[in-house]
């Protein structure tokens, strides 16, 4: 590539220092007691990690825990309150993306980062562009060049997209495998030694692409450093040399991966080990009449003649690959898309004119993937967000401030929800405490009857699953239909009572959970 | 594609699901802004066979255009950042009088010659970067920064006029080179496409350009990609307040004499051309060229309503009543989705 050519501005305070004191290369990362604040909050507290040469660092914790704020910081975000960070060797400051990209550090963000209305190679040169990089040196865009580069490092990530197509275009899966080209891109673009951060990159890549991106791992550790974060403890131990643990915004543990087991690296992470069986029927509240049922419910591009059913007190699980019009089905069923032909029943009744004002009002409730676009208001405080729905007590008109305040903290307390600060507007959670205060405004509504989830779990850690999960149980024992769309086929055959198996819009299979014992192998058979 | 150079990523590759859509260079859809405005065009030539596509008639409609189009090329580049500037028809004024005033005129004020297209130029990028300091360090929303700009342009426009006699411009010369024509059309509109030319190289090949895309579909995510969001913010205000003071010049000129009120009517033309090219005022979508298109659509209307005798309360109507039904075309693709309800 460029690596001759193109030359380094701001990249002095990254050079690798001549040669250290002890003569052992010094490590490629070395955090000391570093400190941030967000007014009264500390997200992190007294952190000290070591990342040495060609080494992969695993980095587990609980929503919450301040993963996301480190990574923050290690990208440039923020800058720590107090603390020392030094890379090989020299003290270093981030104040901006371009500092860290400049040291080396590449950075797969878990919330995606990238530009949609833009293509898919100036995503690939964005963070370069600060720098004088060929494609794009004075500012002035080489497309070709451009376009040729992203084609290549794209070909190294073993992607099929074409750099021209833009970001918005693309499957959620692609544009990770966008992010994760570029985060891998840095030792191109820089001479520093690349330290590549993944955060999460694993949570929807399928495990064809999950094995891309561990020999990509594999490569990078023979010229740099990876610090790898993810929910999935078996791959943390599969891909990470050392593993280090956060609560609470501190380290709890840093150990070998051959040194913990899993129920151990649980055990640390939550603080308790994990409950054994989750599944208990006793005490079900489960209705004899069907509270939704969908007859031959078509959508154009979507989906084709689908019909189901739904009890008080069970869960329906719909499954399929992308593209099986499983989302689109279930916004259908909660009045938020048209659908062409067929019918919609509610207690019996066939719905006109649906629509997400009637679903509420009858005790519908959705909780859609994309909460940070569609669940919930950021700028709102936590409490307004779960009272949003519903405006506390009577009168209707004048909010009940005690009232809302009281409901808030019930549910932060049976929730989890941290930090525990009602307060705080709500993007300033964590992703995983975010859904949990999605859910609260559905849960917290005595009028519930139905729960639409699109894939509920999304992004979340061991913990605030198994918390969302009980609460879905809750809600269904006490009698409520749930409609769930599930992220992995584990999480299906353990919630669900029925399960659907969509295929391009087609139901492909039904199985009834308490007659049928599908293994996973079977519902996947079925979906593609 | 058509790019034989750029290789396809090759079968080889694993695939990852979904294949992408190819990227179109020029998105389908301005097929129908080019539609709508051969409409138009059929329509009025129908109407007025003799009159509307004589070679005068197409001479003033691309004169009257040329000072929209200057300003919508400045506009386009804010409104693309998801900003909006209102203060077009002020800064018109105060460039057009700091022109005439240093240009020889009836006043006799001072006459630097051809610098004077300097200086009114540069009254348009002053008051640019002065709406623009304000909107990103004290970060007040461009709207009212650029709402109360319209009104010190007009101010410092008004003090320059003071009340001595109108300033007007010698007969001959540069009042009347506007309407002087090369290879058969009008110097105006000459300068405008030149002005349109350049800014759609920046848009499409600069830095500068590719960031106001990037600004206006996050500036949040843009920020974090390393793009220096207020710089390049302050850019784009100096460069649209650049094009509407060159504008302002223009306008003056085709008047022949200085007034504060030049820019009258362009805030409205301009930005209903923005949007009915189908530059989203949300930002990060649209383009230069759609806003050419849009400018010519309205231009037309304009034109083919006078011509064909509608009465003038009636044209601004018609006009209004395009521009809503444009933004309701323009949106309907986005609407499907429960988040753009808002």
């Amino acid at each position: 590539m460029t690596r001759s050519t193109s030359r380094r501005t701001a990249a002095a305070n990254a050079r690798p220092a001549a040669g250290s004191v002890d003569g052992a290369p010094p490590p490629a990362l070395r955090l000391t007691r570093i400190t941030k604040t967000f007014g009264p909050i500390t997200a992190v507290k007294n952190l000290s990690l070591t990342v040495e040469r060609n080494q992969v660092v695993g980095v587990i914790g609980e929503n919450g825990a301040g993963k996301s704020t480190l990574l923050k910081i290690l990208s440039g975000l923020h800058e720590p309150t107090s603390g020392v960070m030094e890379v090989a060797g020299r003290p270093v400051q981030f104040r901006r993306p371009q500092d860290a990209v400049a040291a080396g550090f590449g950075v797969v963000h878990q919330e995606q980062s990238l530009l949609s209305n833009l293509s898919v190679a100036e995503n690939l040169a964005m963070n370069a562009l600060s720098s004088t990089d060929n494609a794009t040196r004075f500012g002035w865009y080489r497309w070709r060049q451009l376009n040729r580069e992203a084609a290549e490092t794209l070909a190294r990530v073993g992607a099929a997209i074409d750099p021209r197509a833009i970001v918005g275009d693309l499957s959620f899966v692609d544009r990770q495998m966008v992010e994760i080209a570029r985060a891998l891109r840095v030792d191109e673009q820089t001479h520093a030694t690349p330290l590549v951060i993944l955060d999460e990159p694993t949570s929807v890549l399928e495990r064809n692409e999950t094995a891309i991106l561990e020999r990509e791992i594999a490569n990078l550790k023979s010229v740099g450093s990876v610090i790898f974060v993810s929910h999935r403890l078996d791959e943390v131990r599969r891909i990470c040399d050392r593993i280090v643990v956060m609560r609470h915004g501190e380290v709890v543990a840093d150990r070998p991966t051959g040194d913990v087991t899993e129920d151990d690296l649980f055990k640390l992470m939550i603080g308790h080990a994990a409950k054994a069986d989750k599944r208990s029927d006793a005490g079900r509240t489960v209705g004899a009449q069907n509270l939704v049922e969908v007859r031959g419910l078509t959508r154009r591009g979507e989906y084709r003649d689908v019909s189901f059913a739904v009890r008080p007190g069970r869960c329906l699980v719909i499954v399929g690959a992308l593209g099986s019009g499983r989302e689109s089905l279930a916004r259908t069923v909660f009045g938020a898309e048209p659908f062409d032909r067929g019918e919609i029943r509610y207690r019996g009744d066939v719905v006109s004119s649906w629509s997400t004002v009637r679903a509420t009002r009858n005790g519908m409730a959705y909780v859609p993937a994309e909460r940070r676009t569609e669940g919930m208001v950021g700028g709102f405080s936590s409490t307004e967000n779960i009272t949003l729905a519903r405006t506390g007590a009577r009168p209707r008109f004048v909010l009940n401030r005690a009232g809302q305040k009281k409901l808030a903290r019930e549910w932060f307390q049976r929730l989890d929800v941290r930090p525990d600060d009602i307060k705080l507007s709500l993007q300033r959670f964590s992703g995983g405490n975010q859904q949990k205060v999605v859910m609260a405004k559905w849960l917290q509504s005595d009028r519930l009857r139905v729960l639409i989830l699109d894939h509920p779990l999304r992004g979340l850690d061991p913990g605030a699953a198994e918390t969302v999960n009980d609460q879905i149980r809750i809600a269904r024992d006490a009698g409520t239909a749930v409609i769930l769309l599930a992220d992995t086929l584990e999480e299906a055959l353990d919630m669900g009572d029925d399960i659907l198996v969509m295929r391009d819009g087609d139901v492909t299979a039904r199985f009834d959970l308490s007659v049928d014992t599908p293994t996973t192998l079977d519902l996947l058979e079925r979906m593609v | 594609m058509a790019n034989p150079v750029t290789r396809e990523p090759s079968e080889q590759s694993v695939s990852t699901g979904r294949r992408t859509r190819p990227h179109h260079r020029f998105e389908v859809r301005s097929l129908g802004e080019v539609g709508a405005l051969a409409v138009l065009i059929i329509v009025f030539f129908a109407i007025n066979p003799s009159t509307f596509l004589s070679i005068g008639n197409i001479r003033t409609i691309l004169d009257q255009a040329a000072t929209p189009l200057i300003v919508g090329v400045g506009a386009t580049l804010v409104v693309l950042m998801g900003a909006i500037d209102l203060s077009v028809e002020g800064v018109m004024g105060a460039a057009g009088m700091a022109f005439i005033l240093t240009t020889e005129n009836s006043r006799g004020s001072v006459d630097l010659g051809p610098l004077s297209f300097v200086v009114g130029i540069a009254m348009g990028a002053a008051l640019g970067v002065a709406a623009g300091l304000i909107h990103t360090r004290l970060k007040v929303p461009s709207f009212i920064v650029t709402l109360g700009f319209w009104f010190v342009g007009l101010g410092i426009a008004t003090v320059l006029f003071g009340t001595e006699t109108i300033p007007l411009l010698p007969d001959g010369g540069i009042k009347a080179w506007p309407n002087e024509t090369f290879l058969g059309l009008p110097h105006s509109f000459w300068l405008a496409v030149l002005v349109i030319a350049v800014g759609w190289v920046v848009t499409r090949f600069t830095r500068l350009g590719r960031f106001t895309y990037a600004i206006g579909d996050s500036e949040e995510v843009a920020r974090s990609n390393g793009v220096g969001v207020a710089r390049t913010k302050l850019y784009v205000f100096a460069v649209a307040g650049a094009c509407t003071g060159l504008a302002g010049i223009l306008a003056t000129l085709r008047l022949g004499a200085g007034a504060p009120t030049v820019g009258g009517g362009v805030l409205f033309l301009t930005v209903a051309a923005v949007v009915i090219g189908g530059t989203s005022l949300g930002g990060g979508r649209g383009g230069v060229l759609r806003t050419t298109l849009g400018v010519f659509m309205l231009t037309v209307l304009t034109n083919g309503l006078i011509l064909s005798g509608v009465d003038s309360s009636i044209q601004s109507g018609v006009s209004g009543a395009v521009l809503i039904v444009a933004i309701i075309f323009a949106a309907w693709p986005h609407r499907s989705r429960l988040r753009i309800v808002k």
